[in-house]
């Protein structure tokens, strides 16, 4: 099982040794709790039963002047583990940020970019900033997962981040891996549509704003989207837990109790994440039938 | 009157689990050197709690058991929303309900220097909402 969304930023080893980290992460980031050591991150992934967690930074230097886990800090944590897979981050507003995606594939060995338009303030189909950014993830051949939806940093602000304000940056680059977070909720449909539309849109299943995990995913996957929607983009959903927001057991549990087949279910729980990061490149399974 | 105040922290490994701390009970009222007195237990969290049990695995069983029946994952709950005070989505009802089942605190007098245990008796730190860093305090007062 593969955690696709993860945030690194209640590891005590990081954040008492940066003063700023743990500013960013109470003021800009929004999480007022204590942090807790490393094993502790393990011990929950062990307890949710998932193998490997991908871990995200965020880089708003431009909006926040701070950088919610820095490139090199998640290297360090990946250096540690077999356990995690690390995404970079760059702030598109910074002339060096094509240079700084760069270093961190080529380098730092992350796999992927992420952004988040809402807390680094940038119009994600912006062909100044954005879309360099792109064309180098292309190059690179690594995914992009871009913030959409509602955000719930303070610092964050979720006008910037409607899903279909990525469709421009997806007619130019349609071969560009793009993630799609939190089902893009409230927009949930203009999520899905990328998906169904762009053959490179992934949508990940970190979403919860009331409620229990399992409710609001059987809500918005069965009965506001529908089984035969599912089982339409079921090779693009990707699990994900938005931790430390969200405890990953808990969100396990809500993919393991969708009424989709076994199939479906096991290929989001990681089997797509596998194919996507180019960790088992397999054809993916049918799961024509199962849904029923 | 002494009040020897002594601190546990440990980290948990699931989400319920019964975590016998009957020696380390013993051995914060021997180092406090009170002879006759009071020892209580007290947890520092709303999602665990503190009971006391026979110390076999088959009863530690049944009691999670118990706790997940009483307060079912089924259910529905008023404490499911964002939490904006921490910034974390408040989706542990059913941890904090077990937790109020149980109580957070338990305590035996000290006799000679002793806790006055019964002999199937074991005190167990209970963690309903794991993996999770814990701390349960022992306070022992008297003379």
């Amino acid at each position: 099982m593969i955690d696709i969304h993860t945030h690194p930023v209640m590891v005590r080893e990081l954040v008492e040794k940066d003063r700023k980290l743990a500013a960013a992460v109470r003021d800009v980031f929004g999480l007022r709790f204590p942090s807790g050591p490393l094993e502790l991150f393990y011990r929950e992934l062990d307890e949710a039963g998932v193998d490997q967690a991908v871990l995200l930074p965020i880089d708003c230097t431009h909006a926040h002047g701070c950088a919610i886990v820095t490139n090199d800090q998640i290297a360090r944590l990946v250096a540690e583990t077999h356990r995690f897979i690390g995404f970079c981050s760059v702030d598109p507003h910074l002339p060096g940020a094509g240079g700084e995606l760069e270093r961190a594939v080529s380098e730092l060995r992350l796999v992927g970019l992420k952004l988040d338009p809402a807390l680094q303030r940038f119009n994600p189909s912006s062909r100044a900033h954005a879309f360099p950014l792109y064309e180098r993830c292309l190059a690179l051949d690594i995914p992009v997962m871009i913030h959409c939806g509602m955000s719930l940093a303070p610092g964050g602000a979720s006008r910037f981040a409607r899903p279909i304000s990525l469709e421009p940056a997806l007619e130019q680059f349609p071969d560009l891996k793009l993630i799609v977070p939190h089902l893009g909720w409230p927009y949930v449909e203009e999520a899905l549509m990328l998906s169904v539309r762009y053959r490179n849109v992934y949508l990940d299943t970190s979403v919860l704003y009331a409620g229990a995990p399992k409710d609001t995913l059987r809500h918005l996957l069965l009965k506001r989207l529908g089984a035969h929607v599912v089982e339409a983009i079921a090779f693009r959903l990707l699990f994900g837990s938005n931790y430390p927001r969200v405890d990953i057991r808990r969100s396990v549990r809500a993919v393991r109790e969708l009424e989709v087949g076994e199939t479906v279910r096991e290929n989001i729980l990681g089997r797509n994440a596998a194919r996507l990061l180019g960790m088992d490149d397999s054809r993916p399974e049918t799961h024509a039938k199962e849904a029923e | 009157m002494k009040s020897i105040v002594n601190r546990v922290t440990r980290l948990t490994r699931h989400e319920t689990e019964l975590i016998n701390i009957t020696e380390e009970v013993h051995q914060a009222v021997a180092a406090s050197g009170v002879q006759s007195g009071t020892a209580f237990v007290l947890s520092l969290h709303t999602t665990t709690g503190l009971t006391v049990n026979e110390g076999l695995p088959d009863i530690e069983a049944d009691i999670a058991e118990m706790l997940h029946h009483l307060a079912s994952d089924e259910g529905s709950y008023h404490h499911g929303r964002f939490l904006a005070s921490d910034g974390q989505m408040a989706v542990n009802a059913t941890s904090h309900l077990r937790s109020a089942l149980l109580g957070f605190q338990v305590f035996f007098p000290v006799e000679e220097g002793r806790l006055v245990l019964g002999g199937r008796q074991n005190i167990y730190l209970v963690e309903l909402d794991g993996p999770q860093e814990r701390t349960f305090v022992v306070q022992v007062l008297g003379e």
